[in-house]
């Protein structure tokens, strides 16, 4: 077999562009899992009547269906209710779809391990509501959190490799249909294994280093 | 606690290399499973469509039926004595040639368009069928010939003819690549593409049971065949595969086949089967 080096050149550009798109699509998930899972912990303790029961049907339904799935019926499904959004707006709302119930799991984790104590002393020294969770609550609580959260980081990113079935043109996609075209396999996804070095190899470093940045305070406890 | 911090980074890439390395000799190994040893085996494993009727789908019961996989177990009477010996592995047009080159199947039935790039990785056998490419538009389009297709969007199924053909020679329009028919057919319907570019036999079949739709090319690229197609290198099967494919067409065998598999889905829309089969005296 022969490695085609001019193969690899020639379809830079291609990786190029889906490299970007996929970064984008997984930039837009996390920060959107993010937002879904603080606020479905904020709305989970809310003296509200089935506020709990919401969150948690949202995030076993959302856990234990496949993206796959989510986003068929997206793609698919919602324009037989006359619903007609593009692939990229389907991919994004389904990865955070999902995204969003493994962050609320890992932010609650982080809320329930901060001792009662730490909320007892606040209220005590006479902090409002609103203070007390910005600065007893919330910070160690994401320090806790936060290697469940990069995790979960780290897996929206992976998971992009799937939207290529609503034909969102992401590196997956792109890798697949190439092969499909020239044969040109090695090749192909040797390319492709680089791209998601490139993406996901900086993103842990960075979520490592800001983990020991978070715990910093932890090594005299 | 402190902990201990470790360089992921070479390990990794080790892993990486080896992984590679492993693939590659996997994948390079020579068990090109010659005829004595699919006899042996007692199984021979065809690559057949589950959703492109007439060709290879599943019909109600679950069975893979089609004209491919009539041929497939026509094959495996020859070979084993027996067509309930054939084993059906369905697969999409995008990872034909995969499964081939890793072994996972003896022979592949699905609609295998002979092109150049494709037999430079894959051995095709003598061909069954002629091919070319159809368009297919909703009735209420604008669209009504190729030229109108520019600065629109066209659905293709990824690793068919459909979408090199269009690559190559239509760049300016934006292709929709999806891995099943199922999901491109639908795509379709749901007007997220202007068209729909596939074999026009396909086309032919889909559109008799798929009303609100029309053919604006129905005889587009080079008049390709379709065949069988082997692991490159395995000369005993191809010749084999060869001689089948020879004795079947003087028995008639694919005009009977094409009478029960493909007429009822063609209707009207393909008069002369000579059309599309490939007769005894080429």
């Amino acid at each position: 077999m022969v490695f085609d080096l001019s193969f690899l050149t020639r379809h830079l550009p291609d990786f190029e562009r889906a490299l970007l798109l996929t970064v984008g699509l997984g930039v837009a998930a996390i920060v959107g899992s993010l937002v879904v899972g603080l606020l479905g912990n904020a709305f989970r303790n809310l003296p509200l009547p089935g506020a709990r029961l919401a969150v948690r049907s949202y995030v076993e339904l959302a856990r234990n269906t496949p993206l796959l799935v989510q986003l068929f019926f997206l793609y698919f499904g919602l324009p037989s209710l006359g619903i007609h959004w593009s692939g990229l707006t389907c991919a994004i709302l389904g990865l955070t779809f999902l995204g969003g119930s493994y962050m609320i799991e890992s932010i609650r984790a982080g809320l329930d391990a901060v001792k009662k104590e730490q909320i007892e002393a606040g209220l005590s020294l006479g902090l409002s509501r609103f203070q007390l969770v910005r600065h007893v609550i919330l910070p160690q609580a994401l320090a806790t959190a936060l290697p469940g959260v990069a995790a979960n980081c780290i897996f929206l990113l992976k998971e992009t490799s799937i939207v290529g079935i609503i034909a969102v043109p992401d590196l997956m996609h792109l890798t697949l249909g190439l092969i499909g075209l020239y044969y040109k396999t090695y090749e192909s996804l040797l390319l492709l294994t680089l791209a998601y070095l490139l993406m996901i190899l900086p993103a842990s470093w960075a979520l490592a280093r800001l983990e020991r940045r978070l715990r910093y305070g932890r090594q005299f406890a | 606690m402190k902990i201990q911090r470790q360089n992921f980074f070479l390990p990794t890439l080790a892993l990486f290399g080896a992984l590679a390395l492993l693939t590659y000799l996997g994948c390079t190994k020579k068990t090109a499973d010659s005829l004595s040893s699919i006899r042996a085996r007692g199984e021979l494993v065809i690559g057949v469509f589950g959703d492109k009727p007439p060709f290879g789908y599943i019909d109600q019961a679950g069975r893979n039926v089609g004209f491919d996989v009539a041929l497939a177990r026509e094959l495996g009477r020859a070979l084993l004595g027996d067509e309930k010996k054939v084993k059906f592995v369905t697969l999409e047009a995008a990872n034909r040639v995969a499964f081939l080159q890793a072994n996972k199947v003896d022979i592949i039935l699905a609609n295998f368009t002979n092109t150049p790039e494709r037999a430079q990785v894959v051995d095709f056998a003598e061909p069954y069928m002629r091919a070319a490419l159809g368009v297919i538009v909703p009735n209420d389009s604008p669209l009504k010939t190729l030229a109108d297709l520019k600065g629109h969007t066209l659905v293709v199924d990824k690793g068919t003819t459909a979408e090199s053909y269009f690559v190559k020679n239509y760049p300016d329009i934006e292709l929709l690549r999806f891995d099943q028919n199922t999901e491109a057919f639908q795509a379709l319907k749901d007007r997220r593409g202007a068209a729909l570019s596939h074999d026009n036999m396909l086309l032919f079949a889909w559109n008799n049971g798929n009303p609100g739709f029309r053919l604006i090319e129905s005889n587009l690229g080079n008049a390709d065949v379709i065949a069988p197609a082997v692991k490159k290198g395995n000369t005993e099967l191809l010749q084999w595969t060869n001689e089948q494919i020879v004795r079947l067409r003087k028995e008639g065998f694919f005009r009977r086949a094409y009478e029960s598999e493909l007429r009822p889905h063609f209707g009207s829309s393909i008069k002369d089967p000579s059309t599309v089969l490939v007769e005894p005296s080429t």
